[in-house]
């Protein structure tokens, strides 16, 4: 195993063609995934073709990179234009939009690199380390475990909304969730809620609505007298970009390693999961951080969303544990590694721990080589694009909206996505008007679909019955820590009733 | 001129002269995707212009099929068909059968297989044919959901070996990934998929495969018997195949059916093919069109059975769901009106002291149909040209000086376009100017 590790350690970090190929997928995955509507998935695809001309470490390599860096990229738009880069980062989307408004933005995205850069290492240790016993542990995830599972992930975009606006955050979550039901799906294949159009048999692509909702609406709401004349709207004007105070204050210290190590933690564990991926594992950490800091200034808010990109960077790490020992892909990123190694000979499955243990540790050592070229070239990207949004919001309001519409129509080719992001432009602008909060409507539209198609397959498995929701151990658990959830927020509904 | 600089000048002597795009019904990194991809690279190649992949994904495979019939008849718009196409429309799911397709070639033909836990008591198809046969309850089954393929092969199985159709329940789940994982979970007893996509587990001697569905045995997994040696006279598998929309004039389509053969034939193609474990079986545009009318008139039969009318094992109805949703949605909007009301004196001053600036309406407008405006002409005019008139007229409406306008206009439109159909090889409409 030693001679393994030497020998994977000589072909991968002394290698300066590898950090050449691990810098330039870096740049050009920051490039992808800062643009809204393209997303790492799609930075991959993009890259198969190449891929088939290198050596499997390398093209492994480049994919890691460029993923790793497209996830962090997503939190640029995020936070500078509310237009959230990944399913993920629509999580803290507000947040984070509302901290560059106060001038919070650089600060903000540091944290958020470091962090995810972090969280990236942390993902790959515990890969290295537990990735044989964690995977059988994922093995035994059945429907009814992922059916508990969405229902807690739902139920976090309820846990993050404050006391004041719960009801709004649980009607979003229903739009969003009503909205998912458009189209057909393995739970009904009877097409529903289309009114006869082909282009919605695939329901509502979530990414061109995830644009509109929070970009285009974002513009809408900004075409007042008061915006357009450059006049400050918040305390300390736009999206001023400055270092806020200095880092590090040594109170914080210790509360930040815990709650690195919890959604570090809770990013590999729901990202190995084949199916729940890194959405679940950021909302899930972001609800647990907001839920700890009592405290709602922006220094704790910050933390809170780097707890999030810490979560959903560990949770890429792994989604590569089913794919590595199982050869069962975890999110549409490892399906396409899958064929990149076939393409390759190299069939992923526990055989590739046995035959070729120098490919597996290769494969670990990119996943730190990555996210440490990630922090330069994450620190360049947020140099740059915050000046590209020191544009006057004349000149910035019809950039946004031709990056949305391009972007929408990118990702499959279709007009018919631009129509929908302009529909959910519309639909997020009118709620934000009354304040219904926008997160949890992603969150609808992601989860919705896949809880009632395990909804009913685990029905359908059980001859109909209730029971095959809890009859087995660890659905039992994942229902009973439901059910705490659900009795909290209804304990704290009706408190606040009382008062 | 600065466009025509940045999108460079393409000659007409040659055909064809700008990229091609090939629509793959499937998402990105499934089989049909890997197919199209290599399929593409080696054709850029033979055609000399880039062939770009667009995953027009959904409907279980109906929307990429339907955009690809409907794609405008200049032979620039291929697309990646699979089995599907010979069975949504029997279905009622989509209006586009075989015969809205000209056939271009047929690329490879996977069998479906019976796949079990490698810890099951299960050894032989003959072991679990006789459990079926005796069994009260039925046995959990999946692969896809319910209508697809490999549910269909499943039910032809079980009809074959005349056993009762209601000895497996079909477990509806997306695609062959999670139905492994299920079946690994145990919480599902029979997978019915082709080898290529349980190729992982299989070598990793995790599942057992007890049958392929063909006449001769798989090359991919030489010693699993097949139905027919059993004495079942069943066999179905999937196909994928390249086609252009109908109405393609005769000579394009013979110079890119020509291109195609010769990848599908080429060494790196079959070793593509071989190393994904996918069985190639190339077949020619006239051979291809005869397969296909043959196998859309078995799928019909099948398909039209009353048992697969009736193979709808959910609990619930489609419409369930969305009412619960709704009803749910009510409810809470209610109460939440009703106790937002009740606290509106004491809230509403925190929350209102920092109102939104009130929106100029006539912007929003001009906005929204600036917007629609650009979907609508779009596939027309051409993206260079449609995108240039929406951020001009936008940046008008916020009056900005028409100078200053044009010029970003011209520079970031330009640049984008640049980036997104040069660089990053993600199609553009093209239109009028040709770009």
């Amino acid at each position: 195993m030693n001679h393994a590790i030497t020998q994977a350690i000589s072909e991968t970090l002394t290698r300066p063609d590898l950090w050449l190929i691990v810098f330039a997928s870096a740049v050009y995955g920051v490039f992808v995934g800062a643009i809204p509507g393209l997303t790492a998935t799609m930075a991959v695809a993009l890259f198969v073709p190449m891929a088939y001309w290198m050596e499997p470490v390398d093209a492994i390599a480049a994919i890691v990179t460029m993923v790793a860096c497209a996830i962090f990229a997503g939190d640029l738009p995020t936070a500078l234009l509310r237009i959230p880069g990944t399913p993920a980062s629509a999580a803290y989307a507000d947040d984070a939009y509302a901290l560059s408004r106060r001038g919070l933005a650089r600060r903000l995205l540091m944290v958020s690199l470091f962090r995810s850069a972090f969280g990236g290492i942390f993902g790959a240790v515990v890969l290295m380390l537990l990735g044989g016993q964690l995977a059988s542990f994922a093995r035994s995830f059945s429907v009814a475990e992922y059916f508990w599972l969405y229902l807690i992930g739902l139920s976090c975009a309820v846990l993050v909304a404050p006391a004041t606006s719960r009801w709004q955050a649980v009607c979003s979550l229903l739009i969003g969730w009503l909205l998912s039901a458009v189209g057909i799906s393995a739970a009904h294949p009877e097409p529903r809620l289309t009114f006869g159009i082909t282009a919605l048999y695939q329901g509502i692509s979530f990414i061109p609505a995830m644009i509109g909702l929070f970009g285009l609406s974002e513009v809408f709401a900004n075409l007042s007298e008061e915006t357009l004349a450059g006049r400050k709207r918040d305390d300390d004007g736009e999206t001023t970009v400055s270092n806020g105070d200095s880092v590090g204050v040594t109170s914080r210290r210790k509360s930040r390693a815990i709650g690195f190590t919890r959604s570090g933690s809770i990013g590999v564990l729901i990202g190995m999961l084949p199916g729940a991926g890194a959405d679940i594992a950021a909302w899930v950490a972001y609800a647990m951080a907001k839920r700890k800091s009592s405290a709602a200034d922006g220094e704790a808010t910050i933390d809170t969303i780097g707890e999030a990109s810490t979560a959903n960077s560990a949770a890429l790490a792994g989604g590569w544990i089913p794919m590595l020992v199982f050869g069962i892909p975890g999110d549409s990123v490892t399906a396409i590694v899958i064929g990149v190694l076939l393409m390759k000979n190299v069939t992923p499955g526990p055989a590739i721990f046995e035959d070729q243990p120098v490919l597996v540790y290769s494969i670990y050592l990119t996943f730190i080589l990555a996210n440490l070229l990630m922090v330069p070239v994450g620190l360049a990207a947020i140099s740059l694009a915050s000046r590209m949004v020191q544009l006057s919001k004349r000149m910035l309001l019809p950039l946004i909206v031709l990056f949305c519409v391009t972007g929408a129509y990118s990702l499959n080719g279709s007009l018919f996505d631009v129509a929908t992001m302009l529909a959910m432009g519309l639909l997020g602008f009118g709620l934000s008007r009354f304040r219904f909060p926008l997160g949890p409507v992603v969150l609808g539209l992601i989860l919705g679909g896949p809880l009632e198609e395990r909804l009913m397959q685990a029905l359908t498995a059980s001859g109909g019955s209730p029971i095959g929701l809890v009859n087995r151990p660890v659905s039992v658990l994942l229902a009973f820590v439901t059910g705490v959830i659900f009795w909290g927020i209804l304990r704290a509904a009706s408190r606040d009733r009382r008062h | 001129m600065l466009t025509f600089a940045v999108c460079g000048c393409r000659g007409e002597s040659h055909w064809p002269s700008r990229p091609v795009t090939l629509i793959c019904p499937w998402s990105a990194g499934g089989g049909t995707d890997r197919v199209a991809r290599q399929l593409a690279v080696q054709l850029e190649g033979e055609l000399g212009v880039p062939v770009n992949v667009v995953n027009a994904t959904g409907g279980g495979g109906a929307t990429g099929h339907v955009r690809g019939a409907a794609a405008r008849p200049d032979g620039y718009t291929l697309t990646m068909a699979t089995v599907e196409l010979n069975m949504l429309h029997w279905r009622g799911l989509c209006p586009i059968t075989p015969d809205d397709f000209q056939p271009i070639a047929k690329l490879n033909q996977d069998s479906a297989a019976i796949f079990v836990r490698e810890s099951s008591r299960w050894q032989s198809i003959g072991d679990l044919q006789q459990t079926l046969s005796g069994q009260d309850t039925p046995l959990r089954a999946s692969g896809t959901s319910a209508g697809g393929i490999w549910h269909v092969s499943l039910v032809g199985w079980l009809g074959a070996a005349d056993l009762p159709s209601d000895s497996v329940t079909w477990v509806s789940m997306s695609g062959a990934a999670p139905s492994l994982q299920e079946l690994m979970a145990g919480g599902i007893e029979l997978v019915c998929c082709s080898i290529p996509e349980a190729r992982p587990l299989l070598d990793a001697g995790e599942i057992r495969c007890l049958a392929v569905m063909s006449e001769q045995r798989s090359p991919a997994a030489p010693d699993v018997p097949t139905l027919e040696e059993q004495g079942i006279g069943w066999s179905m598998g999937g196909w994928r195949g390249v086609m252009y929309p109908a109405g393609v004039p005769p000579e394009k389509a013979a110079t890119m059916q020509q291109a195609v053969l010769k990848v599908a034939n080429s060494q790196t193609f079959a070793n593509f093919m071989d190393a994904a474990g996918f069985h190639r079986d190339v077949a020619d545009g006239n051979a291809f069109a005869d397969f296909l009318s043959q196998s859309d008139s078995d799928f019909g039969s099948v398909l039209n059975q009353p048992v697969m009318k009736r193979q709808r094992d959910a609990p619930f109805g489609p419409h369930a769901f969305p009412v619960a949703v709704c009803a749910c949605g009510a409810l809470i909007a209610g109460l939440g009106f009703r106790s937002s009301r009740r606290a509106a004196g004491t809230v509403a001053a925190t929350t209102d002291s920092n109102p939104r600036p009130a929106v100029r309406m006539p912007l929003l407008v001009g906005f929204v149909i600036s917007i629609g405006g650009f979907v609508l002409v779009v596939e027309q005019v051409g993206y260079v040209v449609a995108a240039f008139a929406m951020l001009l007229i936008l940046m008008l409406l916020l009056r900005v000086s028409f100078r200053m306008a044009a010029t970003t206009a011209v520079i970031v439109v330009a640049g984008l376009y640049q980036v997104f159909a040069g660089v990053l090889g993600v199609p553009l409409p093209w239109g009028w100017l040709g770009w």
